[in-house]
């Protein structure tokens, strides 16, 4: 009588864990849930000039405005007008100065502007910046493909 | 002569069970990739901003070796709905009726201005080669209140093209300026 040893088939699942927990690692490091930076209540517009942040830069605030004209904050109430803005910029400025040392702020501020702010709720922003004696004042865009 | 007791020592091989480890692996995988939203890239326009009220006289005293930068403006009036309306090219000093009128089109205006600005650039090399020093050509938007940001943007997009890389945007009306 013969017997017939039947051998289990189990396929080798460690490999397959191990592909597994590589593309969980590259989606967690990928994911960004908080966006301290930037809105996604802003939409912006797109333009095909538009740079790369420059890398070398000193410290860079964004400035995130919609359509209102208002400057939203993370945390805090939106700035309604531009005096509240030059004030916010002011005391950026001052930090900025303190721990540069230096009499003017050095840092880079890009308003990302919603792309149906009309220019009337826009241009007292961007004046306040300068106001605050900010000198480098960039607009933010999608860099588009034509 | 003691004989030794060979004691049968069983071998146990601990086994680890790897499935429900894999099956919370997809599951983490699935939420991620569910998560998952790729941002559009972004990038920015530099602008240029007039100086900020300091009051009494400016402390910028112009350079008499230095010759003067080509400048100059283009009004872009807005309709009611915040769309271009009409794009108005003129020199700096010439009256607002002398400029050249373009349309709506920001791409004809890109046209335009991009052979000024070649031509300045050329005018700046061969001053170079001279030893003289000429600033870039600077590009004034006198913009409509109601033009949208899509527009304006539009526009610096155009002007950056064109090779300007100093762009002020300025309000049509000057007493908002």
């Amino acid at each position: 009588m013969s017997q017939s040893n039947t051998e289990k088939c189990e396929p080798n699942l460690t490999p397959l864990l191990d592909l597994v927990l590589q593309l969980v690692m590259f989606f967690m490091l990928v994911t960004n849930f908080v966006m301290e930076q930037t809105s996604a209540e802003i939409t912006l517009p797109s333009a095909n000039a538009a740079k790369s942040l420059d890398k070398g830069a000193n410290e860079i605030i964004f400035l995130n405005i919609n359509a209102k004209g208002q400057v939203l904050l993370t945390g805090d109430e939106p700035l309604d007008n531009p005096v509240q803005v030059e004030g916010y910029l002011k005391r950026l400025a001052a930090i900025e100065m303190k721990k540069t040392g230096k009499d003017k702020p050095l840092g880079t501020l890009i308003l990302r502007i919603d792309e149906k702010t009309p220019f009337e709720k826009s241009y007292p922003i961007m004046r306040a910046c300068r106001q605050a004696n900010y000198t480098k004042v960039e607009l933010r865009a999608i860099r588009g493909e034509d | 002569m003691s004989r030794r007791k060979r004691m049968n020592v069983e071998y146990v091989e601990p086994e680890l069970p790897i499935t429900p480890m894999l099956d919370m692996s997809f599951q983490l995988l699935a939420f991620f990739i569910m998560t998952f939203r790729p941002a559009a890239t972004e990038g920015q326009i530099a602008m240029s901003l007039p100086p900020p009220d300091l009051g009494g006289p400016s402390t910028n005293i112009p350079s008499i070796t230095e010759d003067k930068p080509q400048k100059w403006i283009a009004k872009i009036t807005a309709t009611e709905a915040g769309k271009i309306a009409n794009i108005n090219l003129r020199e700096d000093g010439a009256a607002a009726t002398e400029g050249e009128d373009l349309g709506a089109d920001p791409k004809t205006f890109l046209k335009r201005v991009q052979g000024y600005a070649d031509a300045e650039k050329k005018r700046i090399e061969a001053a170079k080669a001279k030893g003289q020093i000429i600033p870039p050509p600077k590009l004034t938007l006198e913009i409509g209140e109601k033009l949208l940001q899509a527009h304006v943007i539009q526009m610096f997009d155009a002007s950056v093209q064109a090779g300007f890389s100093d762009i002020a945007p300025v309000p049509i009306d000057k007493a908002k300026r």
